[in-house]
């Protein structure tokens, strides 16, 4: 079966900073992937790799069989990318702004209106989007970002920390809805995440990435087996004291 | 997809000519700028012209001869608020003049008449007292020159008449009416080069002006375009959308364009205003700016149009390439000021000096500088020299080419994510 994703010996550097250090992983189709690990781990790094933002120095990285670098137009076209920090045009109301990102998707009118509609249902913004983006709290810009992330229906949304910085109230929202759009429409997912109790809630598997690569992959539960942890969390630090 | 270009202009310009930043820097200050500007100056110069028309004199007559008498009655015909004082010292007259709002004091020393009447010099005294140094002042200080240069005249013609009572005086102060013609553009004209000169001035003050604005707003607003999407951190999601990174340029530099052209829009109706209140008050030459050759013709304006375009194409661009540099728009506007200079250097030489009259040095610096190309090619229009027009596109066009190249090369890679301006060298 084609992989969802396939990334085979990433490294990067920049400059002298050595970002991703031979990083590894396959997702298949409708997983829901998660990467976690300590502050400049290169979880960005990977994900903007993938979302064809920059380029590997060396290795190489396939999404449903399309090349990132070589073939990323058309990479482009299947996916969706919510950066770690995103913000939206300012003097755009939010429906204006779905409006403009679903124009690059959707040919006609009809497509474009649904997507939108959709949209607007996810954001669960309701009246608030006819207002302008810069009237927003940090927790509804992100909810839009998400909204119009999924609204398009990527065959993978790439998600990095998807609820940072945002209350519980925005966060336990943003979460349902991904968990709900895998399950609806069989998306794949690949997000990044501090939370470990989101990734537990969200994902079929994680990968704990430190310093450019990774230490431990599994489904939560064969993780925290492994590490005879009660929790994520434990399994964790075990993990970082080994290694 | 052409339908993603006009996707990205319409919300580049949407999302910029809401900002009320820019609405205020780039339309309303030059709307509201040029028009403040004329209207204080035309205030300022008809409060002079109040202030001159309500001055009061006072004249104290030493002699007592009849060219003085002569004199009063000449000031009091032109209808001048005079006041006669009694003979006094100078100092005592003037610290009574200072408590009045008089602000001349003339006085007519013993022997005037004396002196006129046997052939020598008369003398006049003539005291100011100014109250500030402020234009006004000044100007209420020398409007006695007036009366007294009209009886001046008088007296001439009054000592020709009697010296050759069969001419007319006018023809002995001023034996010889110059006629003057000017050849311009191969055309005979009925003006003095002067003149000619005075409409050329203006013309190009005025086109190298509007240029320097123009271009540096267009800089500043490219910057700005490229540097607002990296400070509201929404340009990593702008380059992973479907659509070429070539559009995405084309959408930035066509969005700046419009804003520019709005900014330039409200500049010029500003200047306009501005222009039209000064001269307000200004003789207005009789002269037929079409019938002098001064109107340009089909052709340089479509050249001149064309510089204008490129002009503006590479300034965005190159803007946009240093833009990229930075991390907000703040940062961005004080890296592309530098760039200002590129502008502003030809426009404010080339104002006030032909290029062939610099020196070889700077000739070379300026001719190597695309934006001094745009000036000449403001100024060869008028004189309908389409070579040096065409030189000027050629070179313009290629400095473009080269900018969008680089441009799109910075686009093309990751640099428009990552680079990051430093002053610190790479080790
Ligand atoms: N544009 C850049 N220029 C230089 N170094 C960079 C750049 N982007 C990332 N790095 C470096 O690469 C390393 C990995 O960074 P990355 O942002 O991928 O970490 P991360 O796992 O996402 O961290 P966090 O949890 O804090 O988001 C860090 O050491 C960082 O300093
Ligand atoms: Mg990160």
């Amino acid at each position: 079966m084609e992989k969802a994703i396939e990334v085979i010996n990433l490294h990067k550097y920049f400059g002298k900073i050595k970002a991703l250090n031979g990083l590894s992983f396959t997702v298949d189709p409708g997983e829901i992937y998660g990467l976690i690990g300590p502050n400049g781990a290169g979880k960005t790094t990977a994900l903007r790799i993938l979302a064809t933002l920059i380029r590997p120095t060396s290795g190489s990285a396939r999404i449903f069989g399309l090349d990132v670098e070589r073939e990323a137009n058309k990479v482009r076209r299947i996916i969706g990318y919510l950066p770690e920090e995103a913000g939206a045009y300012r003097n755009l109301s939010g429906t204006e702004y779905l409006k403009f990102i679903a124009n690059f998707y959707f040919r006609n009118k009809r497509e474009i209106k649904e997507a939108v509609y959709e949209a607007e249902e996810i954001s669960g913004l309701g009246e608030r989007l006819r207002d302008k983006i810069k009237t927003y709290s940090k927790g509804m810009i992100r909810r839009l970002l998400i909204a119009r992330t999924l609204m398009i229906k990527p065959k993978l949304a790439i998600l990095d920390e998807p609820t940072s910085g945002i209350d519980i109230i925005h966060a336990y929202h943003i979460r349902r809805i991904i968990k709900n759009y895998a399950k609806n429409y069989k998306v794949t997912i690949l997000l990044s995440s501090h939370n470990m109790f989101e990734v537990e809630f969200l994902c079929t598997r994680i990968a704990f990435i430190n310093k450019g690569r990774i230490l431990v992959e599994g489904s939560p539960e064969e993780i925290k087996t492994r590490y005879e942890a009660r929790d994520l969390e434990e399994a964790f630090m075990e993990v970082a004291r080994s290694a | 997809m052409p339908n993603a270009l006009g996707n990205l202009i319409r919300k580049e310009a949407k999302d910029m000519l809401r900002d009320p930043k820019i609405l205020l820097s780039m339309i309303l200050m030059p709307l509201l700028m040029f028009p403040i500007m004329g209207a204080a100056i035309s205030l300022s110069t008809s409060t002079i012209k109040e202030a001159t028309r309500s001055v009061a004199m006072a004249i104290m007559k030493i002699d007592e001869g009849t060219i003085s008498n002569q004199l009063i009655s000449s000031f009091k015909a032109l209808n001048i608020s005079l006041i006669e004082v009694k003979p006094s010292p100078v100092e005592e007259a003037i610290q009574n003049l200072r408590q009045t709002n008089i602000t001349t004091l003339i006085i007519i020393p013993k022997g005037f008449t004396e002196n006129i009447t046997s052939g020598l010099k008369g003398e006049l005294r003539v005291y100011s007292i100014l109250r500030s140094i402020s234009l006004s002042e000044v100007a209420k200080a020398s409007v006695v020159n007036v009366p007294i240069s009209i009886y001046e005249r008088t007296l001439v013609r009054r000592a020709i008449a009697q010296a050759f009572p069969d001419r007319d005086p006018e023809n002995v102060l001023d034996p010889v009416d110059v006629k003057n013609f000017v050849i311009f553009k191969g055309k005979l004209l009925n003006v003095s080069p002067q003149l000619l000169q005075g409409i050329f001035m203006s013309q190009s003050f005025g086109f190298p002006m509007v240029i320097m604005l123009l271009l540096i707003s267009a800089m500043q607003i490219a910057a700005t375009s490229i540097s607002i999407e990296k400070e509201e951190k929404t340009l990593e999601t702008l380059l992973t959308l479907p659509v070429g990174r070539i559009s995405i340029l084309a959408g930035k530099l066509a969005g700046s364009t419009i804003v520019a052209a709005a900014g330039a829009a409200a500049s010029l109706i500003g200047i306009n205003f501005y222009v039209a209140s000064i001269f307000s008050f200004m003789p207005s030459t009789s002269i037929d700016l079409a019938e002098v050759g001064l109107q340009l013709s089909p052709l340089a304006y479509l050249l001149l149009g064309l510089t204008m375009f490129v002009a503006i194409i590479s300034a965005l661009a190159l803007a946009i390439c240093i833009a990229v540099y930075s991390e907000n728009v703040r940062e961005a506007q004080s890296l592309v000021s530098p760039l200002s200079l590129l502008v502003m250097l030809p426009s404010v030489i080339l104002m006030f000096a032909d290029i062939e009259a610099l020196p070889v040095f700077l000739q070379v610096v300026l001719y190597l500088i695309p934006y001094t190309h745009v000036v000449l090619a403001s100024k060869a229009a008028f004189m309908e020299n389409y070579a040096v027009m065409l030189r000027s596109i050629s070179y313009i066009t290629m400095f473009t080419i080269l900018i969008l190249y680089v441009a799109a090369r910075i686009f093309m890679t990751e640099k428009v994510v990552t680079a990051r301006f430093s002053w610190r060298r790479k080790r």
